[in-house]
């Protein structure tokens, strides 16, 4: 069957047509009394179609504000249960079905059988936000065409249903024009008063048309993209979100411990990161309020890197023989809430730890007997030099072990961080010119540990070696943890956040304002419409009714049809 | 006097002010029926008078603010005293705009006490100045907190013109099942209302006693190297102790009422820190405010609601709709770039990633998820009055546990500002 969809006024109306889209006849609905639903001004949105195709439904599904609160819910509710206990990602290191049943008991286990203990990584949830995600483009879509093409082809003499069944409404007569008999005069005179209301509009900041004796006045319509503006920022944040993790390159999370003085690779990209040094500091007395000093609270003030930041450019890759070139791009203290910034990648102050170590120590070489010193040489616990000269002798490195240890009686390291640091020299000079082996210790507890002094006399070795003083000791005290970072995708985050602000304060902060006047014969029917603020659009009316000399109670110009 | 000693006679004395004015805004609305005057006069008068002192008492509240900056040396928003004080003022500066679009005296009768209560939640926690550990130490802090509070303060009118509208249109007549289930829901948030201020109550009556107990809990703590050591630890009361903490000893007890020992331990599945003290405060707290719900129902012998609809009978509904919707309106951009786009910023500095689903970001999410859809149902669906009203009373709750439940409750990174 084919339906007549052309309106009396003579206007064809795409099928499926609420309201006119000229004249703002209801369509289909005659006869009816209630107040209009005006939302999109009664347009044919393709949810709406009485006869659908699968992907008209699944449009449709999924444009129905309905639906979307529905999803709105359901997330809102599981992101409550995920907050129930400590997410997975929360602690490092432990088993997560242990972690749970001995932490919080059955229920426990339970949470983490269905899987809540991952909640935000998990397929339902990223469904749920992939599917909002739909939602909001085709709520849009299917919403803001229509409503373009509404807007944009406004009559201004409206059906007289349309205006008697808005939300707001006053009827009058105008006295003095509805007693004029000469056609021409009275239509004059209408022209007058709508032009003198008019004026009055215009220094509200409306836009006003006058024709045929009615009078349409719209104000602040980008309002109404407002929604539409921030739907498209959320888009745009939701698909960075996504992107990040999808794309390669996007995106990095790594975390590097560097000790002062030490020079580190950073994972995963081409350059290397010094950590000079790593300082820590607490409130002091003066700095804290008597109270909070006397319960001893221990208050950190700092957590510092100093931190030198080099671009690998020849011999990067680890098989090379070369030790790689490195040059200097960037210094920078970082801080907590100051990272490293460069290129993209970007070093965030963790977290810290106390370790001291020894990291160079200048000694002396001594005879053993007679305590005279031949002078000294300097000892570095990481990649020491294999040969120094000191004096008449020469000394040669012949092992290092950076955490020494003996296993089946034979020497070892344990690893290769620099714990208990032992040094075995083949010393040759005057008296010794065949070589003697000595055993050096930097630690005092090592010294002590291994019996430095006893082993170094049974290989016979007329030497001593220790450090001159404590001052030329070089020690780190800290180690560092960075958070290493690439994520490409937050300028598109940032920019999606900022069309989604601007969409939200041209939506809630203007209102979009529309008042039709129709004048038969003297009759004054005005409707007006709003989309929020019904409060404020009641009272310009009234203000602007009153300066043409009709007083109203801004309360009765409720259309009483909608008081019940 | 030192500058702390006079920042804080501020805040008590904006405190009081305020406490004033909500009297003045009372006998502006219910005054009007009062024998030789004109209704109308009287309730210009005294709602101004009203305002005024609002006015002088928010004034009072900004000396307060800022003077303790002054003397903190940095924005005093940084632990649960200084921002729960900061939300007050919030509230009380969103009432005062939204008084100035809609002149309603009737709003000041419910938004001002919702900034008094919140002060009087402020006051129970140290009032001393904390030194900011590093984190905190931003920019991005003042903006982000600033703003969050901005946007729950609009939320926290919302919430009082949504129960001054349910308070105004819910039937107490009607033998409805629809009806009753309403008049349950309006006793029930009373109800909760007056918990807080039982709350508040208790602290400070037991402060002024000098009432302490002190109990030795032993608690298993994992080592590093993964065994399990006990250690005794001593946990203090200043609260009668109904509930004492798991696996714990007695050790002293100011003598009241003849009270010897707790009545019961506290269940051993309430986790975190201090959870044996939190659950005895809220039990407490839950049964003095039945205590007090009771003794208000025999002083008048009918529902709360019924004893305060009258004075409502000359506002308007839909103002008080409108009041609570255009409230909303307003927050809900603020408390979307405060809350969440300053939030991702500052935590994209501070933490590393813009978001980690921490409970403290899961929570403010799951608050903006709830207003979006409360605006939804509004402007597409049509939810006005009593729907919308009700779902303004939720949603402030969820704010309130946001701000204050998921720091008692969950731990998570955001427990610096806990108790």
């Amino acid at each position: 069957m084919i339906e007549n969809t052309k309106c009396e006024c003579g206007h064809q109306n795409p099928v499926d047509t609420v309201l006119c889209e000229a004249c703002g006849k209801p369509l289909g609905d005659e006869d009816g009394t209630g107040v209009l639903e005006m939302r999109y001004d009664g347009v044919a949105r393709r949810s709406q179609r009485k006869k659908r195709t699968l992907l008209d439904q699944v449009w449709s599904f999924f444009s129905s504000v309905k639906v979307a609160v529905y999803l709105i819910i359901i997330t809102l509710c599981l992101a409550v249960l995920g907050t129930i206990y400590p997410q997975e990602n929360t602690f490092i290191g432990l088993d997560p079905a242990e972690y749970y049943a001995e932490n919080h008991g059955t229920l426990g286990q339970i949470y983490y059988a269905l899987g809540l203990s991952r909640t935000y990584e998990s397929w339902w949830f990223l469904g749920l936000l992939v599917m909002i995600g739909t939602s909001l483009v085709v709520c849009s879509l299917d919403r803001v065409l229509p409503l373009y093409r509404a807007l944009n082809k406004q009559q201004v003499r409206k059906h007289p249903q349309f205006l008697a069944r808005q939300r707001v409404v006053y009827r009058d007569k105008l006295f003095g024009i509805e007693d004029e008999d000469d056609p021409e005069r009275r239509r004059q005179r209408e022209e007058e008063w709508l032009n003198r209301f008019a004026e009055r509009l215009r220094k509200k900041f409306y836009r006003v048309y006058v024709r045929d004796s009615a009078l349409m006045a719209e104000k602040n319509r980008f309002s109404r993209w407002g929604p539409y503006i921030n739907h498209i920022g959320l888009i745009i944040f939701l698909l960075a979100a996504l992107m990040r993790t999808i794309i390669p390159g996007w995106y990095l999370d790594e975390y590097v411990s560097i000790m002062e003085g030490d020079i580190q690779r950073l994972p995963g990209t081409n350059y290397y990161l010094k950590n000079e040094k790593f300082t820590v500091e607490f409130y002091g007395e003066d700095e804290m309020s008597p109270e909070l000093w006397e319960q001893g609270r221990i208050i950190p003030k700092l957590f510092e890197t100093k931190a030198v930041l080099y671009e690998c450019v020849r011999y990067c890759d680890d098989e090379s023989a070369e030790s790689p070139e490195l040059e200097e791009r960037l210094r920078h203290d970082i801080r907590v809430n100051d990272p490293l910034k460069y290129e993209g990648v970007m070093a965030y102050q963790f977290d810290y730890q106390f370790t001291p170590q020894i990291l160079s120590i200048q000694v002396e070489l001594k005879d053993r007997e007679t305590g005279q010193s031949y002078g000294s040489f300097d000892l570095v616990t990481n990649n020491p030099d294999t040969s120094y000269a000191v004096g008449p002798y020469e000394l040669s490195l012949i092992n290092y072990y950076p955490d020494f240890a003996y296993e089946n009686g034979k020497p070892t390291t344990k690893s290769s961080r620099p714990n208990a640091p032992a040094y075995i020299f083949s010393i040759k000079g005057p008296g010794v010119e065949d070589g003697t082996v000595h055993m050096y210790f930097p630690r005092p507890e090592d010294k002590a540990r291994f019996a430095q002094d006893r082993v170094n006399e049974a290989a016979g070795s007329p030497f001593i070696i220790e450090a001159a003083n404590m001052e030329d000791v070089e020690i780190a005290l800290y180690t560092t943890f960075l958070n290493i970072r690439v994520d490409r995708g937050m300028p598109f985050i940032w920019i999606g956040a900022a069309i989604c602000m601007i969409g939200l304060v041209m939506g809630f902060y203007w209102h979009h304002r529309r008042i039709w006047i129709r004048l038969d014969e003297g009759q004054l029917l005005l409707g007006a419409h709003t989309n929020k603020n019904w409060y404020g659009l009641r009272h310009e009316i009234a203000a602007a009714l009153a300066d043409l000399g009709i007083q109203v109670d801004p309360k009765s110009l409720v259309n009483e049809v909608n008081r019940s | 006097m030192t500058l702390q000693g006079v920042s804080n006679a501020f805040l008590v004395i904006s405190f009081a002010l305020y406490t004033l004015s909500f009297f003045g805004f009372v006998i502006a609305v219910t005054g009007s029926k009062w024998s030789n005057r004109d209704p109308e006069m009287h309730k210009k008068k005294w709602g101004r008078l009203a305002f005024g002192v609002t006015l002088a008492g928010w004034l009072a509240h900004v000396i307060f603010f800022i003077t303790r900056w002054v003397y903190a040396g940095h924005i005093p928003i940084s632990n649960m005293f200084e921002f729960m004080t900061f939300l007050g003022m919030m509230i009380i500066l969103a009432f005062i705009v939204l008084y100035l679009i809609y002149g309603s005296p009737v709003t000041g009768v419910f938004a001002v006490p919702a900034g008094v209560v919140i002060l009087g939640y402020a006051s129970v926690f140290p009032w001393d100045v904390q030194p900011l550990v590093p984190s905190l130490n931003s920019h991005w802090l003042k903006i982000h907190v600033s703003l969050a509070a901005g946007g729950e303060a609009f939320f926290a009118i919302g919430f009082a013109a949504g129960l001054m509208y349910l308070l105004r249109t819910v039937d107490f007549q009607s033998k409805e099942k629809a009806a009753r289930r309403e008049r349950k829901g309006v006793e029930f948030t009373l109800y909760v209302v007056l918990v807080v201020v039982a709350f508040i109550s208790l602290v400070f009556i037991f402060r002024g006693a000098g009432f302490e107990a002190v109990f030795l809990q032993e608690q298993a703590v994992e080592t590093d190297d993964g065994e399990i050591q006990y250690v005794e630890e001593e946990v203090l009361y200043t609260l009668p102790p109904l509930f004492k903490p798991n696996h714990s000893e007695l050790v002293s007890i100011t003598p009241m009422l003849g009270m010897k020992d707790a009545l019961f331990e506290t269940p051993s599945f309430f986790q975190g820190v201090n959870a044996g003290r939190k659950w005895n405060t809220f039990v407490l707290s839950a049964l003095a405010g039945l205590l007090l719900y009771a003794l208000l129902r025999l002083v008048f012998r009918k529902p709360l609601g019924a004893v305060i609809q009258p004075v409502m009978k000359d506002m308007d509904p839909e103002d008080l709709d409108e009041i609570s919707y255009r409230s909303i309106a307003i927050g809900f951009p603020i408390f979307t770039l405060g809350a969440l786009i300053f939030a991702m910023i500052y935590a994209h500095i501070a933490w590393s990633r813009f978001w980690g689903w921490d409970p403290k970001e899961v929570w403010a999410l799951i608050t903006w998820l709830f207003y979006s859809a409360y605006l939804h149902l509004r402007l597409s669906r049509g939810w006005y009055g009593k729907k919308s009203s009700w779902l303004a009373v939720i949603g402030f709750v969820i704010v309130m546990f946001t701000l204050i439940g998921v720091n008692l409750v969950i731990a998570g990174l955001h427990s610096y500002a806990g108790v």
